[in-house]
């Protein structure tokens, strides 16, 4: 079964549609591919799979079951991850706690126990510090976790943004430009990490503007303009397709 | 120190139950809602301290609890219609929740003795009872800021598109804090009920909602101890200086004015991001060598 399903999804705006009449899926365990120059409606497919939007006609299912009519923290509990095109960190909390944020959607212990401190619910706090450490060791951050998030280097806020999304252990991640603004270097670095965790069986979908990048990671590719889905397969026969040429390549 | 504290207990009283209504108003900036509420929450809670013991007679605890518990409902009832609403406008709203509890304490005679207000209200509270009470909220708040309600409101407050795209319900925490806020409220109203005597509706009005919106801002908006930090200051400070006592609202003004400028996130926040500053260079420091 496909991790995530668009079918015709349409989003209008007034007189403009934003997206028209897109249907691509995504796949566990790869890396699936969507760009498009700007203002093609990327973002938009983005905010209507988390929910921000709501779709004007068609559809969206995760792992089989609709959730294009949910609202956005919903759909967050249903195992879609995010990252934002712009870094949203807490900046004034520190990275650790960044991470365990991340965690929200795994909490057990009710309100009244976390009022009170019982000890479940005091536990239940210091596993998700022990679990976001591990996290922060794999990516080899440990030794940032009590520093203020936004003290950071704009290449660590990215992981750290990452590894909040890991945190909730998704389905399902979305990643929207990660790379952006980053060189080449840090970029494949980060690009490993998104390929080490499609070989573990996640589902990501990566939109982004780097098409040296897209085409080191992807294996599957859709290309958007003006809001409609212009070519789709397998990257490298993507990119020879003279529409994709000529919307978005150039000469 | 001691002999200080015991001739000016009623001074260490007045503290302790501003610092109450403080924590009211704490709460729901902690959780990223710009609530006014607090002094209609208050106001709730002491007229229902005060008809408890003045007609029924009730104990103490009853009373107080009562005023918890109303003011705990006006805080959820409240939050229903402001669910929708962000930032200035859902100040504006409770602004105006504020003015129609005062009218209601005006106008409703027969109950809350309209513009003359109760009197003859025993005086139950004392010193001891006050450290308690404090003692369980600072609990309660701590314990709180340690596990998931305080990182939900932390998050909320910080950014919620994140806390949305993690899950978090906006809400349902935005309501958590309402209630919460109640709850502290009627209590911070019903212990003034018992220890002032006398209750009037306009007890409750801009000056008390500037007083518990000051003691957060001065004192700081995360840390816990921040609004009883804040209320210390502005409650202490006019005994101090006593030649300053009869301009006591303008120092005020002024020290807000430069906590405003100079100690933006308050007192106890100014001091805890530097001490936490301090500590990151110093592990940074550490690693490199």
């Amino acid at each position: 079964m496909s991790a995530l399903e668009l079918c015709n999804l349409s989003r209008q705006f007034d007189g403009l549609t934003a997206v028209d009449d897109v249907s691509f899926s995504v796949n566990p365990g790869k890396i699936t591919g969507l760009i498009g120059p700007n203002g093609a409606g990327k973002t938009t497919v983005v905010n209507l799979i988390s929910g921000f939007l709501l779709p004007t006609r068609g559809c969206i299912h995760l792992y089989g079951e609709d959730i294009s009519r949910i609202e956005p923290a919903h759909v967050a509990r249903k195992g879609i991850a995010r990252t934002f095109q712009n870094i949203r960190l807490l900046k004034e909390a520190s990275v650790l706690d960044n991470v365990v944020s991340g965690f929200h959607r795994h909490e057990r212990s009710s309100w009244w126990s976390s009022l009170f401190g019982t000890p479940a619910a005091r536990q239940e706090t210091s596993e998700f510090r022990e679990q976001a450490a591990e996290l922060l060791s794999r990516f080899n951050m440990l030794q940032f976790a009590n520093l203020p998030a936004g003290n950071l280097s704009y290449g660590h806020q990215r992981r750290v943004e990452m590894m909040r999304a890991l945190a909730t252990q998704p389905r399902l991640l979305l990643l929207d430009e990660p790379v952006a603004g980053m060189n080449d270097r840090e970029a494949d670095a980060l690009g490993e990490i998104f390929k080490r965790l499609a070989k573990d069986g996640l589902a990501i979908l990566l939109i982004e503007h780097n098409m040296r990048f897209v085409m080191s990671l992807c294996e599957e590719l859709h290309v958007l303009d003006a809001g409609r889905l212009i070519a789709s397969g397998e990257p490298y026969a993507v990119r020879a397709q003279a529409a994709v040429v000529a919307a978005y390549l150039g000469g | 120190m001691s002999n200080f504290i015991l001739g000016h207990l009623s001074l260490f009283e007045l503290v302790l139950v501003c610092s109450i209504l403080g924590y009211s108003q704490y709460i729901v900036l902690r959780a990223g809602v710009f609530s006014m509420a607090t002094a209609g929450f208050a106001s709730i809670g002491a007229y229902t301290a005060a008809l408890l013991s003045v007609r029924i007679d009730s104990p103490l605890w009853v009373g107080l609890l009562a005023a918890a518990t109303i003011g705990a409902l006006a805080g959820a009832i409240l939050a229903w219609p402001l669910a929708r609403l962000r930032g200035v406008f859902q100040a504006i709203a409770t602004l105006a929740f504020v003015q129609i509890v005062i009218s209601i304490g005006l106008y409703w005679e027969s109950m809350t003795g309209g513009a003359l207000g109760l009197n003859g209200i025993p005086k139950l509270v004392h010193f001891g009872h006050l450290l308690l009470v404090m003692s369980m909220v600072l609990y309660v708040l701590i314990t709180l800021s340690r596990t998931g309600i305080g990182r939900a409101f932390d998050i909320i407050r910080q950014d919620e598109t994140v806390a949305v795209s993690l899950g978090i319900s906006v809400v349902k925490y935005q309501r958590l804090a309402f209630v919460l806020s109640g709850v502290l409220g009627g209590l911070g109203g019903g212990l003034m009920a018992y220890r002032n005597y006398s209750l009037v509706p306009e007890d409750f009005g801009f000056p008390l909602l500037i007083s518990a919106l000051s003691f957060v801002v001065l004192g700081g908006r995360i840390a816990v101890f921040g609004p009883l930090v804040g209320a210390l200051i502005l409650t202490l400070l006019p005994e101090l200086a006593r030649p300053l006592a009869d301009y006591r609202l303008a120092v005020n003004g002024v020290l807000m004015l430069l906590a405003i400028i100079y100690w933006p996130y308050g007192v106890v926040d100014t001091l805890s991001l530097h001490w936490r500053q301090r500590r990151a260079v110093r592990t940074q420091v550490e690693a490199r060598s």
